[in-house]
């Protein structure tokens, strides 16, 4: 049983909203409204470049995405690299907000140094793993063939079965700590009673964590997940600078497939496609998981 | 048997010092009235007890054990929090059963444990509903309800019972003096209401400060307050003090004020001269055709069955209970008669009992 309640703006109202809202309205048409029509617009269209001029195809684009298997293998690899680095991303940056979340000395500090990745942009980023990831004197090769875990005959970012690994470690690196920023922020303003209460309860570190903690913060977990699930959608940057959707097309994503039909190919009815077929996968994606998710408190 | 001993504990925050060297000892299976007015440091010791504050001075004991270093979780005690503390994400079912779900008890055993609780509680139908759903009587009465599951060896109540009205609260009153009948659970219980502590307790332990003003039985605390303090805090309406000094009239001693004389018995331990208050309880004096005071009607309270007569005998300000049935209009002059035995005598300067 639920009791609806009335809800407060948190913010002044008018009985006159218009003349507020006008500035945004505008912003919002030119900058999101017209593009995405547009876009839709283009999607029946093909640029004809011995004609130089757009030209009207009717559902062409459409069928030809639906039999392009290279798109579908992008799409393929975009929902691996999402859905494998948001789950690592979120535990990882769940377990380090926790054991960061102290009032300790020096902790701070910790909390401080964790911000610097965000500071780099991820194309300097990509560089930065490019190099660590060489073959001939990359760091992170050295130590996983002195561990053993990989062959010297096997260097990461030119072979299809570690390729994508490569890449997704390099954005582990730099968004984990965005994720742990978000929890901690999330943990300082959970209520203290409910812990001490589940102390007396008898209730261990593990009962605490996942019956009041996740709960607790699901809303900041949900929200987190989001943001961090839309950006992992559009990933574009590393793969750019540190494989360029190679080798072969093992680390070809949506993105760059369709910024390579778009530019490269000068194909710009096709990709408008293919970038409104995204679109609708992070809607589909983004509503499925805001209705599973079901954050109740 | 001792069950709970404090031990010259101390509780600083930084620079405030909240108490100050307080010994007690709770007995094993009583019933214990923590009472004080506010801020007086109940919830603190309450806090401590159960080792969610630190101890900055002294030895906590609970049956003969050190207590000071051990883990909440360790020291199997049940708690009621004054601000509920309930579980927002979990419902009034999960609430209640939540230390029997981490105990790993039986899905049939824990669902029979909390209806049975919420039967006692008035919370059957709401036990689908989450705390933000409900009023702050019904919080508390989860609160409560979360302690009542639980087989704990101490049971700490900090003031279960603030947010209920009157019949509500009377209900409980007797629900949670039969439980502990039943149970014999040594049980700590803070509240501010006197009334509270009066009908519950087997001991009450007045705080004032963080210190400890008298502990002992309801009656004592009634009949024999060690101070002034006591007097004027247990029993409603309060207590009437009249300033005043002892005189000797042939040999035995006198109480004299401006307006008031009185002999008092020959075995009085005030001596002559001594500055002294006076407290009379309001249901110690009387109505009387000839009486030891005359006094003037200013105001009549019902309350019921009774009434309280607010009375002036010159400048004095007097209480007295009396039978509504005493015809007492605005104006009208009136005896009243003082019970001799129940005078209570304070040294005027020390405010301790003569
Ligand atoms: N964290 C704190 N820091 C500083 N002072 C505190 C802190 N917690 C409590 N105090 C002080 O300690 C004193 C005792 O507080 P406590 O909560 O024990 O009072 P109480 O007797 O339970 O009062 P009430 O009946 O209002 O609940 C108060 O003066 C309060 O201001
Ligand atoms: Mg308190």
């Amino acid at each position: 049983m639920h009791v609806t309640e009335k809800k407060f703006s948190r913010f002044v109202s008018s009985d006159h909203p218009l003349p507020w809202l006008a500035p945004l309205l505008a912003m919002l048409v030119t900058f999101t409204i017209y593009p995405l029509i547009y876009n839709i617009w283009l999607s029946f269209h093909e640029y004809a470049p011995f004609k130089r001029r757009l030209e009207f195809v009717g559902w062409d684009n459409w069928s030809t995405l639906i039999g392009d298997d290279r798109f579908w293998a992008s799409m393929g690899v975009t929902l691996l690299y999402f859905a494998v680095v948001l789950t690592i991303e979120l535990i990882l940056g769940l377990a380090l907000a926790l054991l960061l979340d102290s009032e300790d000395f020096g902790f701070g500090f910790l909390r401080g140094l964790l911000t610097m990745t965000l500071v780099v942009p991820p194309a300097i980023t990509g560089m930065m793993f490019l190099l660590m990831e060489d073959p001939e004197f990359g760091v992170i090769t050295y130590v996983l063939e002195t561990l053993g875990i990989l062959s010297s005959t096997q260097p990461i970012l030119a072979s299809p079965s570690t390729a994508l690994m490569g890449v997704m470690l390099a954005d582990i690196w730099q968004w984990t700590p965005f994720m742990v920023l978000i929890f901690i922020a999330g943990l300082r303003s959970l209520p203290q009673e409910p812990y001490e209460a589940a102390m007396l309860d008898g209730a261990s570190g593990w009962q605490i964590f996942r019956r009041i903690t996740l709960p607790l913060l699901s809303k900041v977990i949900a929200v987190a997940v989001l943001i961090r699930g839309i950006d992992l959608f559009r990933m574009f940057d590393y793969v750019f600078v540190m494989t360029s959707g190679g080798p072969g097309t093992a680390t070809y994503t949506v993105s760059l497939y369709a910024w390579q039909q778009t530019f490269s190919f000068i194909k710009w009815g096709y990709g408008a496609t293919i970038s409104l077929v995204t679109l609708l996968v992070i809607i589909f994606i983004a509503n499925l998981f805001i209705y599973l998710a079901k954050v109740r408190w | 048997m001792p069950h709970i001993e404090f031990n010259k504990i101390t509780k600083d925050y930084g620079a405030v010092n909240v108490i100050r060297d307080l010994d007690l000892a709770v007995e094993d299976g009583h019933f214990t009235v923590l009472l004080g007015t506010s801020g007086c440091g109940k919830t603190t010791l309450l806090r401590m007890t159960a080792g969610l504050e630190t101890i900055t001075g002294g030895e906590l004991t609970i049956g003969n054990q050190r207590m000071n270093e051990v883990h909440p979780r360790d020291r199997d005690i049940a708690m009621v929090f004054q601000n509920y503390a309930l579980y927002p994400t979990m419902s009034v079912r999960e609430n209640i059963g939540f230390s029997l779900e981490v105990a790993k008890m039986s899905k049939g055993e824990t669902a029979k444990k909390v209806n049975e609780a919420a039967a006692v509680l008035n919370l059957t139908d709401f036990l689908d509903r989450y705390p933000r759903e409900l009023s702050g009587g019904q919080r508390q009465r989860v609160a409560m309800g979360r302690a009542m599951v639980r087989e704990a060896s101490v049971f700490l109540f900090d003031e279960p019972l603030s947010n209920l009205d009157a019949k509500l609260r009377a209900h409980m009153r007797l629900e949670i003096r039969q439980l502990h009948d039943r149970l014999k659970t040594t049980t700590l219980y803070v509240t501010h209401d006197q009334i509270e502590a009066m009908t519950m307790a087997d001991k009450i332990v007045l705080m004032k400060d963080g210190k400890i003003e008298q502990s002992g039985s309801p009656d004592d605390l009634y009949d024999r307050p060690a101070t002034k303090y006591v007097a004027d805090f247990i029993g409603s309406p309060a207590i009437n003090f009249i300033h005043g000094t002892i005189e000797a009239e042939n040999g035995t001693p006198v109480f004299a004020s401006v307006d008031i004389r009185y002999p008092l018995a020959p075995d009085c331990a005030a001596q002559p001269g001594q500055a002294v208050i006076c407290g009379l309880r309001p249901s110690d004096l009387e109505i009387a055709v000839t009486g030891d005071i005359s006094a003037t009607v200013m105001l009549a309270e019902k309350t019921g069955a009774e009434q309280n007569l607010h009375l002036k005998a010159g400048e004095q300000h007097l209480i007295v209970v009396a039978d509504r049935a005493v015809p007492a209009p605005t104006g009208q002059s009136v005896d009243v008669r003082i019970n001799t035995d129940r005078i209570h005598l304070f040294d005027a300067m020390t405010e301790q009992r003569i």
